[in-house]
């Protein structure tokens, strides 16, 4: 059974290439130009499961993705990818920490499209997380059950902190996880803004991780939004 | 030389204004003269007496106000009468030569004396003229040689001080629509709206000036050819009431204030031409800019548009293959013209007044290690190389804006740093230097000089390149190209270190579960302990 995906983008030449695209790809497109259009193609979605996948552009005629967002996260658990021209990082963090699963801005190729879309049709949206519990690449394997860090075969000593770290990173990876993000969930809420601890123990992990770190190939900096851990192709869901 | 000046000023001043009440001197030498022709009397005969009277009231003379030394006179023909002419012990006078002796002796005194006190005041103030013309040339050379309209109203007021000893205020106007005050030195509110009325209306106030009489302190424009930038306030003191001061004095402190109204004026001038200048020379470079970035931008739409219709119109002529070169044509192109559209915005941003920075600490690692990255990504063919020395210090600055300028650094080394047929070879390193790291990326191409002459038939290095200086400039870091040594051409970045917060980051919060072990294994450690 193909996925659903709601395309809402106003950009009427824009909507056509994505929409071809994506059906090519084998996906079922539901395309809207307006907000209206998208919450009236939501409320009678055929299936009614719904829609599997949301692309939304920011800048509509009739409102903000940004508020629209905001109603589909209160409702729905599919995951959200923003499509935007807007390529200040503010609304990107913005978006990111308002729960959408990732942020495109334009222009952007098909393939970067598609395979973001894997990873976040991957994760299932935000609110009902499987959480990965298990992560295998490029010779680092990660057991969060276990609790065990194996570089190569060999298991590597990591502090309390830097274990943590990784395991958000692993919990959400392929994704953007936000500095701010990052912070709250491993030194607490009061620590959002002390980026400098992040880039401490950053450093420390990609020193006892990567093969190389100053090129690092796994655990990836994202400038001004956050950090991302390189997708695992099989990693399990 | 300004301070013996001043000192010397200062001190001619002030007893200029005493001399006028103590003539102390004058009345020494009338005491000593008197006690001399007292001791002599008996050696002398009467008319050699009068001659060393007349000697005593001239000496006198230099130093006493002429009223008062003349009123010495009178009193002392009255009692030269009264000791020595006979019948002495009276006033009445025997012999009619005396009478005349006496009359020519007191009518000769008072001319020497109404001479002498006038030619003392003509070479004082011949002096005063004299040094207040040396006050007024010197103000206006340190006013010359000053870049500052604080400090040039700075020397206004201590030269103004050390013309009444008094304390000296200056305000300084802005003109329309500003408006804004500058005051230096203490005024209270009403003294402050005097200064700014005087400054309005351009016109002197206080005792003397026929404006604001009853006012205890003078009220002194700043004049300049059009209108007045401020005003000074000079406080009279508290004997002003009793001994006026000098209308001279006012005039003179008027025109020192119309050295600083002058010399104010011209720093104005001169700072709104060097404001006009560079607006002048903003505008130019954005004309060439726009030029450059039109330029840019239509060769790779002119390719894209070649491509893509030659795929909309030719479709079934064309082989698969050559479709496939033409799409990938339009792919790479679009890449160029998303790039190229990037900078032009960042640069129209930072360009901008009032541009916000998203700064962070950000780790120099980091960002090359994106910039590779990236650069591997647009062309695996191309060979990029990292050296980064250990420990690099955190950098303050906005990420996105450091990847996208050595983003851009790196694009050109690929673009330009190869001889035709080679794969380009590109180099990132960094280094801290003083205070200041050091981020390099040298390619092994033809060098700088090729690189200009590429610029002309290469688009896009020329906005690129300005936006690359916009970013070190906003970083208070600075960008240079140089020859590389062995060959190449290498682009250096210099950006300045701050210290980051102190304090190392506290551990990470514990899981509850780690919690309630870390709890128990503590129990079981005190638990023992309790028991012997």
């Amino acid at each position: 059974m193909s996925l659903h995906v709601l395309l809402v983008e106003d950009d009427r030449d824009l909507r056509f290439t994505l929409k071809a695209a994506l059906e090519a790809e084998g996906y079922n497109v539901h395309a809207a130009a307006s907000l209206a259009d998208a919450q009236a193609l939501l409320a009678h979605a055929n299936p009614p499961a719904g829609v599997d996948l949301v692309l939304l552009d920011l800048g509509l005629p009739d409102g903000d993705g940004e508020d629209f967002l905001a109603s589909l996260r209160r409702n729905h658990h599919m995951p959200v990818l923003v499509v935007s021209a807007r390529d200040a990082e503010p609304p990107r963090i913005r978006m990111l920490d308002a729960g959408a699963d990732d942020y495109l801005v334009k222009p952007f190729s098909v393939a970067e499209l598609l395979a973001r879309m894997r990873v976040a049709l991957r994760h299932r949206g935000r609110m009902v997380r499987p959480a990965i519990k298990h992560y295998a690449h490029a010779g680092l394997d990660v057991d969060l059950d276990k609790r065990v860090v194996c570089k190569d075969g060999q298991e590597v000593r990591l502090t309390p902190t830097e274990y943590q770290l990784l395991a958000r990173l692993v919990r959400d990876a392929g994704r953007v996880v936000t500095h701010r993000q990052l912070l709250a969930d491993v030194w607490g809420p009061d620590c959002v803004t002390h980026t400098h601890y992040l880039r401490l123990y950053m450093g420390q992990l990609r020193s006892k991780l990567e093969n190389c770190p100053a090129d690092p190939a796994l655990l990836l900096t994202e400038p001004g939004v956050g950090y991302r851990l390189v997708e695992a192709p099989d990693t399990p869901a | 030389m300004a301070c013996y000046c001043a000192a010397m000023l200062s001190a001619q001043s002030t007893a200029s204004h005493l001399v006028r009440l103590s003539g102390w001197p004058g009345a020494l030498v009338w005491l000593l003269g008197w006690w001399l022709l007292t001791s002599l009397d008996g050696h002398l005969d009467l008319a050699n007496q009068a001659l060393v009277l007349v000697l005593l009231s001239a000496l006198a003379a230099l130093w006493l106000h002429v009223v008062l030394a003349m009123a010495c006179c009178a009193l002392a023909m009255m009692a030269f009468n009264y000791q020595f002419v006979p019948p002495r012990g009276t006033f009445t006078v025997d012999l009619h030569q005396h009478v005349w002796l006496l009359a020519a002796m007191l009518v000769v005194s008072w001319i020497v004396t109404w001479l002498m006190s006038r030619q003392r005041q003509l070479t004082q103030q011949a002096q005063q003229q004299a040094q207040r013309a040396q006050q007024l040339r010197l103000l206006g050379d340190q006013c010359r040689a000053a870049d500052d309209a604080r400090h040039m109203v700075d020397l206004l007021q201590s030269a103004l001080r050390t013309l009444t000893g008094q304390p000296v205020a200056v305000m300084l106007v802005k003109p329309a629509p500003e408006l804004a005050c500058t005051l230096v030195g203490s005024a209270n509110e009403s003294e402050q709206s005097g200064l700014q009325l005087c400054a309005s209306m351009s016109a002197q106030m206080g005792p003397g000036t026929g404006r604001h009489e009853e006012q205890p302190a003078w009220y002194l424009p700043l004049r300049a050819s059009q209108g007045s930038l401020g005003a000074a306030l000079l406080q009279l003191g508290a004997h002003a009431w009793i001994l006026p001061w000098p209308d001279d004095l006012r005039l003179h402190a008027q025109a020192l204030c119309d050295q600083l109204g002058l010399a104010l004026e011209r720093l104005q001038v001169q700072q709104q031409a060097m404001v006009d200048k560079e607006a002048a020379q903003a505008q130019t470079l954005r004309s060439t800019l726009l030029a450059a970035i039109a330029h840019d931008h239509r060769t790779p739409l002119a390719t894209i548009l070649g491509a893509a219709s030659s795929l909309h119109d030719q479709a079934e002529r064309l082989q698969p293959q050559q479709q496939r070169q033409l799409a990938a044509v339009i792919v790479d192109e679009a890449q160029q013209l998303a790039r190229l559209t990037d900078n032009t915005l960042q640069l129209a941003r930072l360009d901008a007044p009032g541009v916000v920075l998203q700064l962070d600490w950000e780790s120099a690692e980091e960002i090359i290690g994106t910039v590779v990255r990236r650069a591997r990504q647009r062309n695996p063919a191309v060979s990029v190389q990292t050296q980064l020395e250990p420990g690099l210090p955190l950098l303050r600055c906005d990420a996105v804006l450091l990847v996208q300028l050595l983003g851009n650094l790196v694009d050109n080394a690929m673009t330009h740093g190869a001889w035709p047929g080679q794969p380009p070879q590109v180099e990132v390193s960094a280094r801290g230097a003083d205070r200041m790291l050091r981020i390099t990326v040298a390619d092994r191409g033809p060098g700088l000089e090729g690189k200009v002459a590429a610029q002309a038939s290469r688009r896009g290095t020329g906005v690129g390149l300005a936006v690359c200086q916009a970013i070190a400039r906003v970083h208070g870091g600075q960008l240079r190209g140089l020859p590389r040594p062995g060959g190449g051409a290498q682009f250096e970045l210099l950006l300045p270190v701050g210290s980051p917060p102190e304090g190392l980051p506290p551990d990470a919060v514990m899981p509850e579960q780690v919690q309630q072990q870390v709890q128990q294994q503590i129990q079981q450690q005190i638990q023992p302990q309790e028991k012997p």
